[in-house]
């Protein structure tokens, strides 16, 4: 028995030591920096809470944390809804299905600054292939502005994140979906199930678990997103679309107060914890249990 | 026998290591707007002496972020340029190495950029030098002038007058716009705008940088004057949203008569449109008489834990010399730092030089520990006054919420 217990733990130590080395050890990094007044440039000096209480001054962080939030809440669903029509549409064995899996997949594969510098460059209202193509449709005359306002730009930036992300959800969808065995959904049919019925009483419940992983990476991906607003929109117009993230970035890199930036870090880690858990218990699979 | 070779090898390497040593290596960091001189200056210090000098260029935004990491984990470069703004906040966390008496000892100490040497001073004490400089003025596009019926050798005086003239070239039509500027950058309209309100008087920190002092005419004013602008349609409306990407190629289009800028630009301009005759002037206050200009660029420091302290010094003093002030700054479209070389061969050829070189002898510096929160950065209080103001239209209510912000940042920094 004693031994057992022993090969187990071998067999866990090396994920243990990866672990400790590169997240436990880090955060307690933070832990101790966010307790300082840390400047980038100069020597640190004992604070104790008082980062954490200058958190619920700071108008841009509250802001910041209404804006992720709500982006979050926004572009989860349409990313769902386009990632589950492309996976259907996916799952099909006609001509070119390869080509339509691998033409949607393909934006996972550039990073996401490439891919946002890429759309910069399509924004931008002068010279943007969107530009083009509008007014050789004749739906706009001349530059057309994509980032002016807080709601076009959130969209600009939001639309890019679907193309990028899309594919990604598409296959994490498409495992669940090739999963379900061909003989339930022949059964339903033979029972005289609609396709909407088979959809509704069938596919989606077997896919529990996809929907699950999916919608916990999603979220969890929106609440940390960065690279879209730092560098299509640089937080603009007027402060409008900065993310928790690039509010962290920011106190760190851009005020040079790394301790408070600290703070902002496991405050955020908090949240995201916090979310995640309630996920994971609404949509608890009985059988799991 | 394995220890043998190994011994060997590594006895070989020492030799080879002790063969160098006389001549030393030394690191220097600069953020790549200075790329065009900085790499010109290391090759030409490289091929006449025997020390070398290794150039890594930093992206201008990470570049704070990255010697500040660099020196916190003990290891910094030997030397470094900072982006003269910063050298308060560096100097003030005892970051660089105490200076003053080696460059009290330069015979043209006098002579170097006062900006420059009022930025580098913490204390009482010198901890960098003048590296290169920086200074805007008034551009403007003299063959729109003249089609717009304009004398293209009487540029405006006074905001009344550029806004007068920018309304002449507006009403020329086709896309044409009288007056530029981009309206989503702060550092650039930090470098172009603040000297608007240093020419009518005011300032937006007192001399310290204890104090926000928006609260002033000269601060509406200014504001004022570039909201009736935008207002009366003078300013292309892609102004907008423009974060500096195009503060050459707007200009260069032909289609803009007057914008704001430094002799930086010109390469590019020259570049775009070869044969573009570009006009230069002071950037005018409110009254005839009135102008001011921003005194940028960089200065050069050696860090706290450089391990060539010595050879950093025989580096920066020999940037001093004429060969490279003028044949390398000037030559690259840099202004030199020794104000006694100001007016060389290309000023003389130039104009445009000379006007740069005047307005830097004359340019203001913010002195602060903050300037990056209060001024540079995208999310920053004073981006957002010139955006509500110009854009919005709030002028006052711009102000006085810029006045209450720029405080508690100066508050919470200090």
């Amino acid at each position: 028995m004693r031994h057992h217990g022993l090969t187990g733990w071998l067999f866990v130590a090396p994920a243990l030591c990866l672990t400790s080395v590169f997240f436990l050890w880090p955060l307690a990094m933070v832990g101790w920096i966010s307790a300082h007044n840390w400047p980038l440039i100069g020597r640190p000096r004992w604070i104790g809470w008082r980062n954490y209480l200058s958190i619920l001054d700071d108008e841009i962080f509250l802001g910041a944390v209404r804006f992720t939030v709500t982006y979050a809440v926004l572009i989860t669903p349409i990313l769902f809804i386009v990632a589950f029509v492309l996976a259907l549409l996916a799952n099909t064995k006609r001509r070119g299905v390869g080509l339509f899996r691998t033409i949607w997949f393909l934006p996972t594969s550039i990073g996401i600054s490439t891919a946002s510098v890429l759309w910069v460059w399509m924004l931008n209202g002068d010279v943007g292939v969107f530009t083009t193509i509008l007014n050789a449709l004749g739906l706009a005359l001349g530059p057309v502005q994509y980032l002016d306002s807080t709601g076009a730009a959130t969209v600009a930036a939001s639309t890019m994140v679907v193309w990028k992300t899309a594919g990604f959800t598409m296959v994490l969808l498409l495992v669940g979906l090739q999963g379900i065995p061909i003989e339930l959904h022949e059964a339903a049919r033979i029972d005289g199930a609609s396709y909407w019925q088979d959809f509704r009483h069938v596919t989606l419940p077997l896919m529990r678990r996809s929907l699950r992983l999916a919608l916990v990476l999603s979220v969890t991906g929106s609440l940390l997103v960065f690279e879209p607003f730092y560098i299509i929109t640089r937080g603009g117009p007027q402060n409008g679309t900065i993310s928790i993230v690039y509010w962290i970035y920011n106190s760190a890199f851009g005020s040079f107060r790394v301790g408070y930036a600290a703070a902002l870090a496991i405050v955020l880690l908090a949240m995201v914890l916090a979310i995640n858990l309630a996920q994971l218990v609404l949509l608890r699979d009985p059988d799991d249990a | 026998m394995r220890f043998t070779v190994k011994l060997t090898i590594g006895l070989l390497a020492l030799g080879l290591g002790s063969g160098d040593a006389n001549a030393a290596e030394i690191t220097m960091w600069a953020r790549s707007t200075t790329e065009a001189y900085s790499t010109a200056m290391v090759k030409a210090y490289n091929e006449t002496h025997p020390d070398k000098v290794v150039l890594n260029l930093i992206p201008n935004e990470q570049f704070v972020a990255k010697v500040g990491t660099a020196i916190a984990g003990g290891s910094p470069p030997d030397l470094m340029s900072i982006d003269l703004v910063y050298v308060p906040t560096f100097a003030r966390g005892e970051e660089l190495t105490d200076v003053t008496a080696l460059a009290k000892a330069l015979p043209y100490y006098e002579k170097l950029s006062p900006s420059h040497l009022r930025l580098s001073t913490f204390e009482g004490k010198l901890f960098a030098v003048p590296y290169s400089a920086e200074a805007s003025f008034l551009m403007y596009d003299k063959a729109l002038f003249r089609k717009a019926g304009l004398d293209p050798e009487v540029p405006p005086k006074t905001w009344a007058e550029v806004r007068a003239d920018a309304e002449k070239i507006t009403a020329l039509g086709n896309g044409t716009y009288g007056y530029y500027f981009p309206g989503n950058t702060a550092g650039n309209n930090v470098f172009t705008f603040l000297p608007l309100i240093w020419a009518a008087g005011g300032d937006v920190i007192s001399d310290d940088g204890s104090k926000a002092t928006l609260n002033s005419p000269a601060v509406l004013g200014a504001l004022d004057h570039l909201r009736a602008m935008w207002a009366s349609k003078t300013i292309p409306p892609s102004a907008r949203n423009d974060g500096a990407e195009n503060i050459i190629s707007t200009p260069a289009s032909g289609k803009v008569g007057l914008w704001a800028g430094g002799a930086f630009t010109m390469t590019g301009l020259r570049r775009l449109s070869p044969n573009m005759e570009v006009g230069a002037t002071f950037l005018p206050g409110e009254k005839a008489g009135q102008w001011s200009s921003f005194a940028g660029g960089d200065a050069i420091a050696i860090p706290r834990g450089s391990k060539q302290p010595k050879l950093a010094w025989d580096f920066i003093q020999w940037t001093y010399s004429p060969e490279v002030q003028i044949g390398i700054l000037a030559r690259n479209n840099a202004l030199p730092v020794r104000t006694d070389l100001a007016k060389n061969e290309f000023t003389e050829r130039n104009p445009v030089y000379l006007v740069a070189t005047e307005a830097m002898a004359k340019g203001r510096t913010p002195y602060s520990f903050v300037y990056n929160d209060l001024l540079n950065s995208p999310q920053g209080p004073f981006l957002r006054m010139l955006q509500r103001a110009v854009f919005d239209g709030d002028v006052t209510g711009a102000v006085a919420e810029a006045q209450k912000r720029f405080q508690q940042i100066i508050d919470t920094g200090n």
